[in-house]
């Protein structure tokens, strides 16, 4: 990336991290607390109500094992759903401004992440506090998932983007679709705890694969990478290249129909 | 000469419909598919044009003859539909009201993100900042979200930004027209500056003065086609000429013309004439010739004069009053010619005004018109040029 391209784009992502904090007076506290409350509410339904368990062999609270994987799904879903709307969001600098727009979904999506991976951090430094035994060699796969996922958001933030300024229904289906694919992954259950027919279905979801290599990565004592992870690799990368080609068909005549 | 700043070949562009979510829906998977669509409204049509280092140009046309699109191609904002742009490597910066600012930020925050856009890094901004407060002249308002900014505040801010960027290509979209009389002079002082240092600009105006103070050549859009390009002073003055025509047909459509008239003019004539159109230098020579047609064996009067293209008169004369008579070139059918040297009109549009009377001059049968433009060099004002000397007391 070209010197004035990267200072354009952490620009960009300064900004846009900074506007989630402005014009309330404690929006960093939202940022942590909103993400708290709702792996509270979450562990008290699924870990007291239904007493949904840990898989066995696991020796952790439950609101440890939900945490792990409900960060990388917050990344994910909403990154892909400000990414989807930046274009939109940016339609009065669109029309006045030549510059490489794929840049305004590049760092919506980068914020997305940066603010997140703050708060995964620090629920990590919690777990670890109050003594959930987590796998430490695990941190550079995390790291290494957490990225490719990060490349499958861009990709899927790109092709959506572009395709909202067209179709508008999909700003009114995306946070629906969203929801449906929360409860279809495995974040507050896991896969062997399924009925056999049930579980296979699972492995059709790509969020699946990721929430699964994360928590190895970190619960388990995977260290080194394998093929699932190679797997999830070409997968980010095969949307990443599918996300640009739609943006790049659809965003020149961007400003004709915004 | 210099290789072009930016050469424009053949470009269009039209706007797909966007209205109906079907035609969205259709416009969508031919852009996916072909990378194409199709239907639409046509805003530019061909337009060819070179921009060489220096030039300053400047772009006229009634509302809505695509000049704003024009400027959006050339930006790279608007992809063309058709055609072809080629650009030698440089920073273009199109000033128009809003430039990209985003209402909710602090012009501090906007003016960083602009700066960013054209280019400035981090560095050079702090570096200049100073400068740019300075030119932008808004006080503590810098501080404030744009949104609670005048709209000549943000003309301020957006052209001291782009003064400290000193683009290749400057392209200004009506700003000028909104700043005060002092910010005005301010910019236009800084415009001069950076086309004497070598800079190029192209301008939209409404404000022919100012084109024909800071261009050099012109281009007059007219439903998105080019209906004229070369020297400013050409173009300007004919761009008006066509507005006063225009307006002219619509006060008085009718001109008297009289096909049963007893007394009729058959042909009128001028000269020089130029494909069709005459086309007078001023303090030229006009040349008119009457071809006129009388009932009776008796030679009719004829009246000759010029009018501003809006029908204004400036000027009338009848053979009459100076005493000559037409001569009859067939039974019934007479010629007059008459010229009208060192032509004082100051460049525009004008008419020439023939009327047919009766032998006697008593009564007005018919009137003919043709158009004419007068062209020159100059900036002064009015009709016609008076004789004049100035004194130093």
């Amino acid at each position: 990336m070209p010197e004035h391209a990267r200072q354009l784009l952490s620009r960009l992502i300064a900004r846009e991290v900074r506007s989630r904090f402005q014009g309330s007076a404690s929006g960093w506290i939202w940022l942590i607390l909103n993400p708290l409350l709702l792996l509270a509410v979450y562990s008290f339904v699924f870990g007291v109500i239904f007493k949904a368990r840990v898989p066995p062999g696991l020796e952790m609270p439950f609101v440890a094992w939900l945490a792990v994987a409900l960060w990388p799904w917050l990344m994910f879903s909403e990154g892909v759903l400000r990414g989807a709307q930046a274009i939109r969001d940016h339609a009065a600098l669109i029309s006045k401004v030549a510059m490489p727009r794929e840049m305004l979904v590049l760092a919506s999506v980068s914020a997305v992440f940066i603010l997140h991976l703050t708060g995964y951090a620090a629920v990590i430094a919690v777990l670890a506090a109050i003594g959930v035994d987590l796998n430490w060699p695990g941190l550079p796969l995390l790291l290494l998932s957490l990225s490719t996922l990060f490349v499958l958001t861009v990709g899927l933030a790109l092709a959506l983007s572009a395709i909202q300024v067209y179709v508008r229904d999909l700003e009114q289906a995306l946070p629906t679709v969203f929801m449906f694919w929360f409860f279809l992954t495995p974040i507050l259950y896991a896969p062997s705890l399924l009925p056999d027919e049930y579980a296979a279905w699972l492995d059709w979801n790509p969020m699946t694969w990721w929430m699964t290599e994360i928590r190895s990565a970190l619960l388990y004592n995977q260290i080194l990478p394998g093929w699932p992870f190679l797997a999830l690799l070409a997968g980010s990368l095969l949307m990443l290249w599918l996300g640009r080609i739609v943006f790049s068909r659809l965003s020149p005549y961007f400003e004709d129909f915004l | 000469m210099n290789a072009p700043l930016m050469r424009l070949d053949g470009v269009s562009k039209r706007y797909p419909p966007t209205v109906r979510s079907g035609e969205r829906m259709r416009a969508f998977w031919q852009l996916l598919w072909r990378g194409q669509a199709q239907g639409g409204t046509s805003v530019l049509e061909d337009v060819s044009f070179d921009i060489i280092p220096g030039e300053s140009l400047g772009i006229i046309g009634s509302n809505g003859a695509g000049k704003s699109t024009l400027l959006k191609v050339i930006t790279g904002v608007l992809e063309p539909t058709r055609g072809e742009i080629q650009k030698r490597g440089s920073v273009a910066a199109l000033l128009e009201l809003g430039a990209g600012f985003d209402p909710e930020y602090t012009g501090f925050d906007n003016l960083r993100m602009n700066a960013a856009f054209l280019g400035l890094s981090r560095a050079q901004v702090e570096e200049r900042l100073d400068d740019i407060l300075s030119f932008a002249d808004i006080g503590d308002s810098i501080h404030e979200p744009v949104k609670h900014y005048s709209s000549g505040m943000v003309v301020r801010l957006g052209f001291a930004v782009v003064a400290s960027v000193r683009p290749d290509l400057l392209i200004t979209d009506e700003v000028l027209a909104v700043g005060d009389e002092s910010f005005q002079k301010k910019c236009i002082r800084w415009i001069e500056g950076y086309l004497a240092d070598g800079g190029t600009m192209m301008m939209v105006s409404h404000n022919m003065y100012q084109v024909q103070k800071l261009c050099r050549h012109a281009l007059w859009l007219e439903a998105g086609r080019v209906a004229r390009y070369g020297d400013v002073f050409d173009v300007t003055q004919s761009y008006l000429a066509w507005h006063e025509r225009k307006h002219a047909r619509q006060e008085s459509p009718a001109h008297g013309r009289n096909e049963n008239a007893p007394y009729r003019i058959d042909r009128m004539v001028l000269s020089p004439a130029n494909d069709g159109s005459t086309v007078v230098a001023m303090g030229g020579r006009l040349d008119v010739r009457l071809e006129l047609s009388s009932p009776d064996e008796r030679p009719p009067v004829a009246v000759v004069g010029v009018v501003r293209a809006d029908g204004t008169p400036i000027y009338g004369v009848g053979t009459d009053h100076d005493g000559v008579e037409p001569v009859e070139i067939a039974p019934g059918r007479y010629a007059i010619e008459i010229s009208f040297s060192d032509l004082p009109l100051l460049p525009g549009g004008y008419a020439a005004r023939a009327h047919a009377l009766d032998s006697e001059g008593l009564r007005m049968h018919d009137t003919v018109e043709e158009t004419f433009t007068v062209t020159g060099k100059t900036r002064e004002v009015g009709l016609v040029r008076l004789k004049h000397e100035w004194r130093r007391p």
